[in-house]
């Protein structure tokens, strides 16, 4: 079913999961998780074991490199009531691991998961894991479909890395979705609502954050590492005086609009909790700034906060997360249905240098 | 299933979910490249070391109670990962290797872990590969998989054995099956009865009498079983004496003298020894210490001067030899710790001398709770000494830390019953027929009525069995102060009275 087929008819907040379900939203990517994987048959199946722990070890988010002029930034702290409401919170994340590599391809798994928040429950809904294989044969057809299907202008970047993209595919899909389907909602992104960079044009960030407006939907962005710093402090040393919760403003002057790089949030460093941490928050710039404060104030009225971190994204974050026991379940699923010949994969160092030759951790 | 890893002769083997193994069972590693076939037993089942477990769990914990929601998961990965998630690991002993269909004890070779095939083996394959049964097989029960175990009674013979397990685990009843299993090869059986559960083996539950009533005979001593001074050569009285009653060496060399006046004069009878005794020339301490043991002796009752109430303890042994078998119970349900000690002592010392003058060739001795009735010093002799001389033991007790640790490190068979308690594990795993994990891991999780076999009558593959039941009437059962109406209603069907057994 494709998107642009979709009627945006906004449906009652509370039962947006099961219109998330009603859509069949996954049957057109599962196809195309299917039709990528028929190329995989009895091929040969490389597991690196050792780029396999890597991705567990520690995969931080990269955060978008904001250029500001002289380095510095004008700021404004706001300190925050919480409003109990009611309103709905919903989070969204997407996961995304290389499984292994065949002959002609690398195979790669995305999953993603929707957390709602409503009436003091917590719900979720996740998609996944979807394998894809991704080859120099199928792969611009691949995310050509994928991007058709989602109505976005998504181009397959050769320079950036395959997983990246097609996590980053899942989850527009998802916040595509979210933002015509809830209503009245706060609606929390994993990262900021920096648009221009490379595979995130400005139109498709404005058309997800255009479609949430409409639906009465708040779209925030939580970015858990922030590197902003203020006269050449770091934001969260600067902040330590203030009691919490309190959002503090980054004024959009001091940033220097270079390139194809557009703000559509207004950023703020926000520290929600009082044991908690500070993290960048992006509030949709199209929402008066009253009422995207108000919205924060929803948000901790309304969210069980953890670390100062809103309960909803970090389980998203949570069900969407790959453990190494759902990579060998998939490594399994693709032995026993696709009949892949596994073999482990060669460690060129070790292979010639043996024990001399290994780096630190091979 | 397949080979993960072997350390020393431990074998781990991962088993998935939809492959059903359990503790105790055997497998086969069958190598064909190398032709040769390992043999392991399954001690213990983990769950397969997988990685990200504990994040699932961690993730799934707590979340589960307040967030509900589900999975869109088109193709069934969750399966998948959750057979993963259950693999589990088989810890395995190595007991052997096949080639060309012979079995030989070689567990230093190491099968592939990639064309290796696993499967389990069946109880009846593994016997027969063994050659378990022999040719005297006595019935003991089924294994897991439905197998009808026997034991050949020659593995019993000359041999000492263990029987040991928690109260109410079914000790006794399967005492008694060896115990018939061994006379109906024609063995002579000495049962030490602690508290009368063998005194009814001539009788089936019906009441009825069965097959071996004519070979059971029952000594109650002071009542049945009584014996003079002449039965009692000097030999006899004096180990009763210095073990039993802890007469000092002095006074024994006194009381030897003092016999054999009386031996001499023809004059051998309780009464005229208590008048020796007092009328001897002595130390008066000598004179009081032999004075003592000797109303000891008397009050026993367990000494008559009176011929016709007298049992010939030798004659019944070698009757019972030459009639093609049978049990000797000595009930010792009704006598006082002490004189249960005499008595015990007499009897010991009795088939001892008629053992070694070759009148009888062997007796099989069970011995209950024998550190009631034996002293310690005692132990070590029942257990190399004598069993030279023919005398074969079987020890029954709950209480393994009675037994002495070079008793465990000799025995010869082992039938341990269900054991929890870490220190009687730690002692029973002692035992050199078997190694201390396969001990430790499978018994404590013996179901009820169930016996893991070890040592020379299963050729040293631990085998679990579940003990069959016996139509045999049993005594022995606990008294209860509460009564139920039901049990005051004979069981029908129901043939486990005895103490220990439930069975």
């Amino acid at each position: 079913m494709l998107i642009g087929q979709l009627h945006y008819e906004t449906t009652p907040k509370y039962s947006f999961l099961q219109s998330l379900r009603n859509l069949g939203i996954s049957k057109r990517i599962v196809e195309l998780s299917l039709n990528s994987m028929h190329t995989i048959k009895g091929k040969i199946f490389k597991v690196s074991n050792e780029e396999l722990a890597s991705f567990f070890i520690e995969h931080m988010d990269s955060e978008d490199q904001l250029p500001t002029k002289d380095g510095m930034l004008s700021a404004l702290i706001m300190p925050l009531r919480a409003i109990r409401d009611g309103t709905s919170i919903i989070g969204i994340d997407v996961s995304s691991i290389k499984i292994g590599v065949t002959d002609v391809g690398v195979i790669y798994a995305v999953r993603g998961a929707i957390v709602l928040k409503t009436n003091n429950r917590y719900r979720y809904i996740r998609l996944g894991p979807l394998p894809f294989h991704i080859t120099k044969e199928n792969i611009h057809e691949v995310f050509g479909e994928l991007s058709r299907d989602l109505s976005l202008r998504f181009n397959f970047l050769s320079y950036i890395d395959p997983q990246i993209q097609l996590c980053n595919i899942l989850e527009k899909w998802l916040r595509a979705y979210v933002s015509h389907l809830a209503r009245r909602s706060i609606i929390l992104w994993d990262g900021s609502l920096t648009a221009g960079t490379p595979g995130n044009p400005v139109s498709d960030l404005s058309k997800m954050l255009r479609a949430a407006r409409e639906n009465s939907n708040v779209v925030m962005g939580i970015s858990k590492e922030t590197s902003l710093k203020f006269i050449r402090w770091g934001m969260t040393d600067l902040l330590n005086g203030y009691k919490p919760p309190y959002l503090f403003e980054i004024r959009s002057s001091s940033f220097s609009h270079t390139g194809s790089l557009r703000l559509l949030g207004r950023i703020y460093v926000a520290k929600l909790a009082k044991r908690g941490c500070a993290f960048r928050l992006d509030i949709d710039k199209a929402i008066p700034r009253d009422e995207g404060i108000v919205a924060v104030e929803k948000l901790i009225g309304n969210e069980t906060l953890y670390q100062g971190y809103p309960e909803t994204l970090r389980l998203a974050h949570i069900y969407s997360t790959f453990t190494a026991s759902d990579v060998i379940g998939i490594q399994r699923l693709l032995i026993k249905k696709y009949g892949l010949k596994l073999v482990a994969h060669n460690n060129m160092h070790r292979t010639l240098f043996g024990p001399y030759g290994a780096r630190l951790g091979d | 299933m397949r080979l993960f890893k072997k350390t020393g002769n431990t074998m781990h083997i991962l088993c998935f979910p939809d492959e059903e193994v359990e503790k105790g069972e055997y497998l086969l590693i069958r190598d064909e490249r190398a032709r040769k076939s390992m043999i392991v037993q399954v001690i213990d089942i983990e769950f397969a070391n997988v990685p990200g477990v504990m994040e699932e769990i961690l993730r799934s914990s707590g979340i589960e109670e307040f967030v509900e929601g589900e999975d869109n998961d088109p193709l069934d990965v969750a399966s998948h990962i959750l057979y993963i998630q259950d693999a589990r690991l088989l810890i395995c002993k190595v007991h052997g290797t096949i080639v060309n269909g012979e079995l030989i004890p070689e567990s230093s070779w190491l099968p592939s872990r990639t064309h290796s095939t696993i499967r389990k083996i069946p109880t009846e394959s593994l016997v027969k590969l063994a050659n378990i049964e022999g040719s005297l097989p006595i019935m003991i029960g089924e294994t897991r998989d439905s197998f009808p175990l026997a034991i050949d009674a020659r593995q019993l013979d000359g041999r000492l054995n263990i029987i040991t397990g928690k109260k109410g685990t079914g000790k006794s009843h399967l005492s008694k099956i060896l115990a018939l299993g061994l006379v109906d090869y024609g063995a002579t059986v000495v049962i030490l009865d602690l508290n009368g559960e063998y005194t009814n083996l001539g009788y089936s539950l019906d009441g009825s009498k069965n097959k071996y009533y004519d070979k059971i005979h029952v000594l109650s001593p002071g009542k049945t079983f009584k014996v003079t001074l002449y039965q009692t050569n000097l030999y006899v009285i004096m180990r009763t004496l210095v073990y039993a009653l802890g007469l000092p060496g002095t006074s024994a060399r006194e009381f030897r003298h003092i016999w054999k006046f009386l031996e001499k004069t023809g004059r051998l009878t309780l009464h005229n020894l208590g008048e020796a005794i007092q009328n001897w020339k002595c130390n008066q301490h000598v004179k009081d210490a032999l004075y003592s043991r000797y109303s000891a002796l008397v009050n026993s009752g367990f000494f008559t001067d009176n011929m016709a109430e007298a049992t010939d303890f030798e004659k019944l042994l070698r009757r019972t030899e030459r009639n093609g078998g049978g049990i000797i119970v000595i009930d010792l349900s009704d006598t006082s710790p002490s004189d249960r000690q005499m008595v015990v002592e007499y009897v010991l010392a009795k088939i001892q001398e008629i053992l070694s003058q070759w009148k009888i060739r062997a007796v099989f001795l069970f011995a209950e709770e024998a550190h009631l009735y034996l002293k310690e010093t005692y132990w070590d002799d029942i257990v190399t000494r004598m069993r030279h001389f023919g005398l074969f033991t079987t020890f029954i007790t709950n209480q393994p830390n009675t037994i002495h640790e070079n008793i465990y490190r000799q025995a010869d068979n082992i039938f341990l019953l269900n054991f929890v308690n870490e220190h009687d594990l730690q002692i029973i795993s002692r035992a050199a027929r078997a190694d201390a994990e396969t001990i430790t891991s499978i018994v404590r999780d013996l179901p009820p009525h169930h016996c893991l076999l070890l040592g020379k009558v299963v050729k040293d593959f631990p085998i679990i069995v579940k003990i069959k039941s016996l139509d045999v009437k049993t005594m022995g059962q606990t008294r209860f102060f509460f009564t139920e109406k039901e049990r005051l209603v004979p069981d029908k069907i129901t043939i486990h009275e005895g103490k220990d057994s439930n069975l």
